[in-house]
């Protein structure tokens, strides 16, 4: 069922993974911790079962995303389970739930993200801007559908690269959601040559 | 009792009592649910986006201008009479506040489905709709109960489940 290759989605992971490397340098200058990531995962599937991949639908995560304008739209989603939004907080020295809880996830989702797309833009050699970030608490489902839902007019298929960026000595990770639109997978595709 | 998944762009329909048709942490999509509460007949559709612009893929019930017809196509096909029919509507929320575009999606959902409902002249009996909050509908077949739920909160009663009205 799936339209990639192995040999493009072996690119697509190798995309993530450089870009999630150069953001969690980011996270890790913000939050003063060595920051590890885990070997990115790249799933092609229909958008109905995408859902329900990445977690229970109904359990409670904080996400914050970013767009990605220019010449290869798409999306970017940091998730964090409440466990990890409070320990992310307790870093930062505030405390999670209140208004400046979200605000910190928010700003780590600003600068992780930013990163992240920057590192993507300068890869594939184009001109990729993030739009400002939002953020929502909520059911997973809720969060995860949005976000598909503004990338799904072109098909019903999602792609989705998804990295882990863990905290040294926290048990503490976010996880990592590209979403790109799908004439954009094409043509990062394309500009990577595979 | 078996609950009936339906997915973003899926729809399904059920005459069997006992049957729940579910969709999971509705955001800006639209949750359509159809009622024929005299024949015992439901069907729900997570509708995602407002219109295809006629370029969807066959078998896709993502767009609005799509789903619902297919809907009511479904529901029919299952007994129930289309006079009868009658909606309810949850989902459209605004998830993010300040993605505008996310905002839209919601407005959209919401304003395509009633369109659509006025012009196959069905009647929406109750909404739970806009806000800024994910929502779980599940609509119970043969007791035509619909409930809504939030995250963190308990099953609201929508549409009260009452015994199947007398013909």
């Amino acid at each position: 069922m799936s339209r990639y290759t192995d040999t493009q989605l072996d690119a697509l992971r190798e995309l993530a993974n450089i870009g999630s490397g150069t953001a969690s340098t980011a996270l890790s200058s913000m939050l003063g911790r060595s920051v590890d990531i885990s070997v990115p995962s790249a799933f092609v599937m229909p958008m109905a079962e995408a859902v329900g991949t990445i977690g229970d639908p109904e359990s409670e995560a904080t996400g914050v995303v970013l767009g990605i304008v220019g010449e290869m739209p798409g999306s970017v989603l940091l998730l964090f389970t409440p466990k990890d939004a409070e320990l992310m907080c307790g870093l930062l020295g505030v405390e999670a739930g209140s208004e400046f809880g979200e605000s910190a996830l928010m700003e780590i989702g600003n600068i992780v993200g930013a990163s992240y797309i920057n590192a993507l833009g300068q890869m594939i050699g184009m001109e990729l801007e993030p739009t400002p970030p939002a953020a929502a608490t909520d059911m997973l489902g809720t969060i995860v559908e949005t976000v598909l839902a503004e990338r799904a007019g072109a098909g019903d298929v999602a792609l989705l690269l998804d990295s882990d960026l863990v905290v040294e000595g926290e048990d503490c990770s976010v996880s990592f959601l590209l979403v790109p639109d799908q004439g954009g997978v094409d043509q990062m595709l394309e500009r990577l040559g595979v | 009792m078996a609950e009936t998944m339906v997915r973003m762009g899926e729809l399904a329909a059920s005459a069997v009592a006992g049957d729940v048709l579910v969709s999971l942490g509705l955001g800006s999509c639209i949750g359509l649910a159809l009622l024929d509460r005299r024949a015992g007949v439901a069907g729900l559709a997570h509708v995602v986006l407002p219109a295809s612009g006629g370029n969807a893929a066959p078998g896709s019930w993502k767009f609005a201008d799509l789903a619902v017809p297919e809907l009511i196509d479904r529901v029919v096909k299952f007994g129930a009479r289309r006079p009868m029919l009658e909606a309810v509507l949850v989902g459209g929320a605004s998830m993010f506040s300040v993605s505008k575009s996310s905002l839209e999606v919601g407005q959209r959902n919401e304003a395509a489905v009633r369109e659509l409902l006025r012009a196959a002249r069905i009647n929406v009996i109750a909404t739970e709709t806009g806000g800024s909050r994910g929502r779980t509908i599940r609509v119970y077949v043969g007791s035509h109960k619909v409930t809504v739920r939030e995250a963190g909160g308990v099953e609201k009663v929508l549409v009260a489940g009452a015994t199947r009205l007398a013909a």
